[in-house]
């Protein structure tokens, strides 16, 4: 439906089309769309529509920040049976302050997690890297919260869905203590998530593929190889150290990540419609 | 509520001694055992009757009591078990295994494990006590685990079966003691190696927000039960993540933040 990358074929060109234009309903009506794995047949092709739907967001003058890295537990990797993560565009508009209140529904079916960010000071442009790029590409370390969303009605998604829909990707919540990680233990950093005071998930930066680094090495390589690689001042969010939790109006999501800080998030009371379908915010 | 047991109900005592030899034969045969709530109407008092009398057996055959562990001490388990206050089961020497040393699975049922912070006393604590006191009681913090095995067919059981059958405790270890002065418990990352592999991966913070507080509640249980913590013992403050299977023939790891690691060899 919109300006075009270049297409392997016409049929899968179509199919791309279709997928993106589906999501692209569901982002600007605020209501979730049926899955798109009707669609979409593999994961390349699942890329092709989330890379459609970058190219509409660059065109309309988004600013991407970073990447997104999802799938990075086993267990979320043994339910959609699939066995390496996924990745997903961040954007300017998606970054909220530390803190800040939000509007409930300006993210769709939202799900929040806590994450370590990298932000990095140089690009990261081999084929493949080493843990020692990674360490003198990164200038610190965040604690962040991802909240993220499905344009796929009741997140009924398989991998092609979640792919195609950005990452399942929705808002972004930086802490504001840069750290560097030679300060920093990330494996058995402990996690804690609280809902106003109550604890609704805990963990460790070894739930994320063992360690965040060895994610954000993936995502380094991957990005490489699809021609879109980590530059300097790109944020990424590593992966899930615990388990997501759903979020509700009125929430108030504090992370503490050990070494690391702490990083919070409020989402505005509404009145009876407490449901996060009816208000999404518009793309541009 | 757990919270209200006492240690010598006279009357109760023939009855919780019969319970308490059911269980203790299901252990000792390594095979299961019903609920006993299939078939007695217990409560919670009477449970902790039951466990104390089974403690006692144990140590009748020369075990001597030297620690206790705390159960439900996070916020799911307290709601999938629809309880709002913790659990503790009382532990002998004969459950310690040596850090780095083998674990005979033949003997037990259905062994789980899960990783744990556990404290050593050097005074004794037992009552209503501050934060303070209770972290001026302590001598020394390690990363440990903590095995579990129900007596009961399939793991399940009731709020009294569970205590009953001394909070499902079964084996234990501990990793060298630190200072605790050196470590904040609060949020220590902690994961779960089985033959290298990480199985499963928490925080300290789940042991009630931070593992002192476990130990409160510990003092808190032992003045209801008329016990003191005596310095030397060993309070295992409770699971940072769900407790994973145990099979045999494993080389399993328990790591901890700024606290080493503690192993152990299944056989």
């Amino acid at each position: 439906m919109t300006d075009l990358c270049t297409p392997p074929d016409a049929s899968t060109n179509t199919s791309v089309d279709a997928a993106a234009a589906r999501l692209l309903a569901a982002h600007a009506s605020g209501t979730p769309c049926a899955p798109v794995r009707d669609l979409i047949d593999d994961l390349d092709t699942a890329y092709a529509v989330q890379d459609r739907l970058t190219e509409h967001w660059l065109a309309q003058g988004r600013r991407l920040t970073g990447r997104k890295i999802g799938l990075t537990s086993p267990a979320v990797q043994r339910q959609l049976g699939v066995g390496t993560p996924d990745f997903g565009m961040l954007f300017a508009d998606m970054a909220v302050p530390d803190g800040a209140e939000v509007p409930t529904g300006a993210v769709q079916q939202a799900r929040a997690e806590a994450e370590v960010a990298l932000v990095l000071e140089a690009d990261l442009t081999h084929d493949r890297h080493t843990v020692a790029d990674l360490l003198r590409a990164t200038a610190f370390a965040l604690p962040a919260i991802e909240v993220c969303g499905s344009r796929v009605r009741d997140w009924d998604i398989a991998i092609t869905d979640t792919v195609a829909d950005n990452a399942s990707s929705g808002l972004y919540v930086l802490g504001t203590r840069p750290v560097p990680l030679r300060d920093l233990d990330l494996r058995l950093a402990g996690m804690v998530l609280e809902r106003r005071g109550e604890q609704v998930s805990t963990g460790a930066g070894a739930a994320c593929l063992g360690h965040p680094l060895t994610a954000a090495l993936w995502l380094a390589d991957t990005l490489v190889r699809v021609g879109r690689p980590l530059r300097a001042g790109d944020t990424v969010l590593t992966g899930a150290l615990g388990p997501m939790v759903p979020v509700a109006s009125g929430d108030v999501l504090e992370a503490r990540i050990d070494g690391l800080g702490d990083v919070r998030v409020a989402f505005s009371p509404d009145d009876s419609d407490s449901d996060s379908h009816s208000h999404s915010v518009k793309e541009a | 509520m757990p919270g209200q047991h006492t240690t010598t109900p006279d009357a109760a005592a023939p009855e919780a001694t019969a319970l308490a030899a059911a269980l203790d034969a299901a252990a000792l045969a390594g095979r299961p055992t019903a609920r006993l709530t299939d078939t007695t109407p217990l409560d919670v008092p009477t449970a902790y009757a039951v466990q104390r009398a089974g403690v006692d057996r144990r140590c009748a055959r020369g075990e001597s009591l030297i620690g206790v562990k705390m159960g439900f001490t996070s916020r799911a388990k307290m709601a999938q078990m629809g309880v709002d206050d913790v659990i503790w089961g009382l532990l002998t020497d004969a459950m310690l295994v040596e850090d780095g040393g083998v674990l005979d699975t033949g003997g037990l049922i259905h062994p789980r494990i899960e990783p744990e912070i556990a404290f050593l006393l050097g005074r004794p604590l037992s009552g209503r006590v501050t934060p303070a006191e209770a972290a001026r009681a302590v001598a020394g913090v390690a990363v440990a685990y903590e095995v579990l095995d129900s007596r009961y067919d399939g793991f399940r059981f009731t709020l009294p079966d569970v205590i009953a059958d001394n909070a499902s405790a079964a084996r234990f270890g501990v990793a060298a003691w630190h200072h605790p002065d050196r470590v904040d418990l609060r949020n220590l990352g902690l994961t779960v190696e089985c033959d290298g592999r990480p199985v499963a991966t928490g925080s300290s913070a789940a042991v009630l927000g931070h593992p002192l507080r476990s130990l409160t509640a510990a003092a808190r249980l032992a003045a209801e039960a008329d016990v003191v913590l005596e310095p030397g013992f060993v309070v295992l403050a409770g699971a940072a993540t769900a407790a994973v299977p145990l099979p045999p023939d494993a080389y399993v790891r328990i790591c901890a933040a700024g606290l080493g690691a503690v192993e152990v060899t299944t056989r």
